[in-house]
């Protein structure tokens, strides 16, 4: 039974529509998988001389003890945010012939097949083969194999579990994240470190290998609650979605742009009420955290703003050209709707035109907070938000009337490369290298900070000049309006 | 007349699935278009509401060319299926956004939403819900509401009864009829359901494969006629 399960999966993932459109897609995906599970192994092959060359006066024995249970707090973090619940997949089931226990059997065994249960057996078995058999002894390395492996099934089936009871219970994940929060800034706060306490465990493992199979008790513990739990409630309707009154709002403040503004608290709906909107916003949001990559107090003191400007107009952008990028395919359920009611096509342009705008001055506001680093970065913060709002949008939306690809908005966006065409990747190029063409005659010559007011000036031109390009996009729009609605009604 | 349709085609690849020599609607009448899948009729009707390029021909609201104008968005309301409604809205946002769009307040939706209570029969307004949520035939009933309350002169419902339960499909009709004799509405309904349809219009266009194999007034032997037609 479980081997045809399995087998429909196996069949439904090959032969699902939103498999991702392109061949090249694919190529490309897969690359990257490969990539990052050849640098997992051969970071996993070379642990031993790379912790050495990294941490050179630590044993290496306690920086890769240490390390573990760090591993699994970070594992276990990112496995609640991204780990989806194998449910639906179950509903042709229930009906049929089927005891419950094999069903939940097979909703426990396809939750094993993630990238989270493969990840750790390249990065942190290799120096477990190596290392520790050389200086502990094959039945020490062969324990910490059972010990890694129980931690992986024990966070698998944890994070599962938590996840199942939030379903029930919504109050349950922000509790459980302010935990892990509270954790974590005791750890940054030295009040305890999960190194340390690694390091102890492991080192105990080490001496008495048979203290390993404690891992696997818990494991096993968790495997059998979350078991019991499905059991009895192996309900589809319980285990995938909750049932909160929805109530109707409005936002006056949009009410002022009359119908553009109806229009663009429609699409705010759209990202707020959406799985897949939503999480490429605030993927987006996270993205605020790059300027403390690129923000460098010594190129600012040398007014070196190349890679700055580059960060700027990513981050004050970025939700531009992130949920920009596959416009209008969100619309594209009820897009023949949109259509034939009585919307006026430079209306729904405007409208998107005004949720960019909101949007990027939303951001720029909150990264003015960069502005206690130094006044400089809000020179170059400003020049972009002025670059993508003026030039940045019109890219987005020309770009957006070549894009007929439907974006299914109730999937999560997390490695969801449905909708993904040829109108994505490109769309990059011009967006971060036209501030550049403007920005770089200037830099090079020396003058950064002309080129900063150029950059603006720019921006703010193309601002000024709106109607212009509204007009222009509404060409282009019907131009390929049937073709767009086409490609909308087939769901790709 | 506030449809005209002439020497319309539609071609995929070799395939014609529409293709209708000439086709008038005149104001005020109940069309009901008949036909097996794949007679077209969905297309014929996208292609009225401007959603699907035409391979040929012309379509004129009201004189004017739909694919040129959107003069005909103003008095045309349509509801053809779920892709029309905006599932991520709670029905009376949904209300009021397709309201907001025709100039009314919300008063008058409230108003007009009155007499839908009977329709609605309690399942569709304050129920917490997003539209995605809804049974398909409550989906059906808020989009046909949602296409009358705009007002229109001309009326687009593509299989209304479908989905819809006896008693409802019973007021569908009894409200069609009611706003035809109101106000002077065109209605263009595709069904497959022989009984309601020649109930409740006085025209009836019968398609195959894309084409117009009769186009006849209402009588009392229609029924009986297409329905030896269709046990063909």
């Amino acid at each position: 039974m479980l081997s045809t399960f399995l087998d429909h999966q196996w069949k439904a993932f090959w032969r699902s529509k939103n498999k991702g459109g392109t061949i090249a897609t694919q190529l490309l995906i897969g690359f990257i998988v490969l990539y990052l599970l050849g640098v997992a192994f051969f970071l996993g092959i070379g642990l031993e001389g790379f912790i050495a060359q990294v941490f050179p006066k630590k044993d290496v024995f306690e920086v890769y003890n240490g390390f573990i249970l760090y591993y699994f707090a970070i594992d276990f973090m990112m496995r609640i945010q991204l780990q989806d619940l194998p449910t639906l997949a179950i509903v042709p089931y229930l009906h049929l012939k089927i005891p419950k226990r094999k069903i939940v059997n097979f909703l426990n065994v396809s939750a094993l097949f993630s990238a989270f249960n493969v990840l750790p057996l390249f990065l942190l078995l290799p120096f477990c083969a190596t290392a520790i058999s050389e200086i502990s002894g094959p039945l020490a390395s062969v324990m910490y194999v059972i010990a890694i492996f129980s931690l992986m099934i024990f966070n698998n089936y944890a994070a599962l579990y938590i996840k199942r009871l939030s379903i029930q219970n919504l109050k349950l994940v922000p509790i459980v994240l302010l935990i892990i929060v509270g954790f974590g800034l005791l750890e940054y706060f030295k009040v305890f470190s999960i190194a340390a306490i690694s390091n102890t465990v492991f080192s105990f493992v080490a001496d008495h290998p048979f203290s390993a199979l404690g891992f696997t008790i818990i494991a096993v513990l968790m495997f059998i609650a979350n078991s019991r739990y499905l059991r009895s409630n192996l309900y589809v309707e319980e285990l995938s979605s909750n049932k909160v009154e929805k109530a109707s709002t409005d936002y006056p403040f949009l009410d002022r742009f009359g119908k553009v503004g109806t229009l663009v608290a429609l699409e705010i709906k759209l990202i707020l009420r959406n799985k897949r909107s939503r999480s490429a916003v605030t993927m987006s949001s996270l993205l605020l955290f790059y300027g403390f990559l690129f923000y460098k107090k010594e190129a600012l003191d040398k007014d070196q703003f190349n890679l700055m400007v580059f960060a700027a107009v990513f981050m004050t952008g970025n939700t531009i050209s992130i949920y920009g990028q596959f416009m209008f395919g969100w619309q594209a359920a009820h897009f023949d709707g949109l259509m034939a009611n009585k919307i006026d096509i430079k209306d729904f342009i405007r409208a998107k035109f005004l949720l960019f705008t909101l949007f990027s001055t939303l951001i720029t506001l909150l990264t003015c907070l960069y502005g206690f680093i130094s006044w400089k970065i809000l020179l170059i913060q400003f020049a972009a938000y002025f670059y993508n709002i003026g030039i940045g949008t019109i890219i987005v939306l020309f770009f957006a009337t070549r894009n007929c690809k439907a974006i299914d908005v109730s999937k999560s966006a997390t490695f969801n490369y449905q909708g993904v065409g040829a109108s994505q990747w490109i769309l990059g190029i011009p967006y971060f290298l036209c501030p550049f063409l403007i920005f770089l005659p200037f830099s090079l010559s020396g003058h950064p900070y002309p080129g900063l007011l150029a950059l603006g000036l720019c921006g703010l031109a193309a601002f000024l000049t709106r109607g212009f390009w509204v007009d222009f996009l509404v060409k282009e729009f019907y131009k390929r309006k049937y073709k767009i609605a086409a490609g909308f009604r087939e769901k790709s | 007349m506030i449809l005209e349709i002439s020497n319309l085609k539609k071609i995929y690849g070799d395939r014609t699935v529409v293709h209708i020599e000439s086709l008038e609607i005149n104001s005020g009448e109940t069309v009901g278009i008949v036909g097996n899948n794949g007679a077209g009729k969905t297309t014929m009707f996208r292609m009225v509401l401007d959603l699907i390029r035409p391979s040929e021909g012309e379509i004129r609201s009201k004189g004017e060319l739909v694919d040129r104008h959107d003069g005909w968005k103003d008095y045309t309301a349509s509801y053809l299926d779920e892709g029309f409604l905006i599932d991520y809205l709670t029905a009376e946002e949904y209300f009021m956004f397709i309201a907001g769009l025709h100039q009314m307040t919300a008063a008058d939706v409230t108003d007009f939403l009155l007499q839908f209570e009977d329709f609605f029969n309690g399942e569709i307004m304050k129920k917490g819900k997003y539209i995605r949520d809804f049974s398909k035939g409550n989906q059906n009933k808020i989009g046909i509401a949602a296409a009358l309350m705009q007002n229109p002169e001309l009326l687009i419902l593509d299989e209304p009864f479908a989905n819809l339960d006896p008693t409802t499909q019973i007021r569908l009709k009894t409200l069609i009829r009611s706003l035809k004799a109101e106000r002077k509405m065109s209605t263009l309904i595709s069904s497959h359901d022989l009984n309601h349809v020649t109930d409740v219009c006085d025209r009836i266009i019968l398609m195959e494969k894309g084409l117009v194999i009769k186009d006849i007034r209402k009588t009392e032997n229609t029924l009986s006629e297409l329905e030896a037609y269709f046990a063909e």
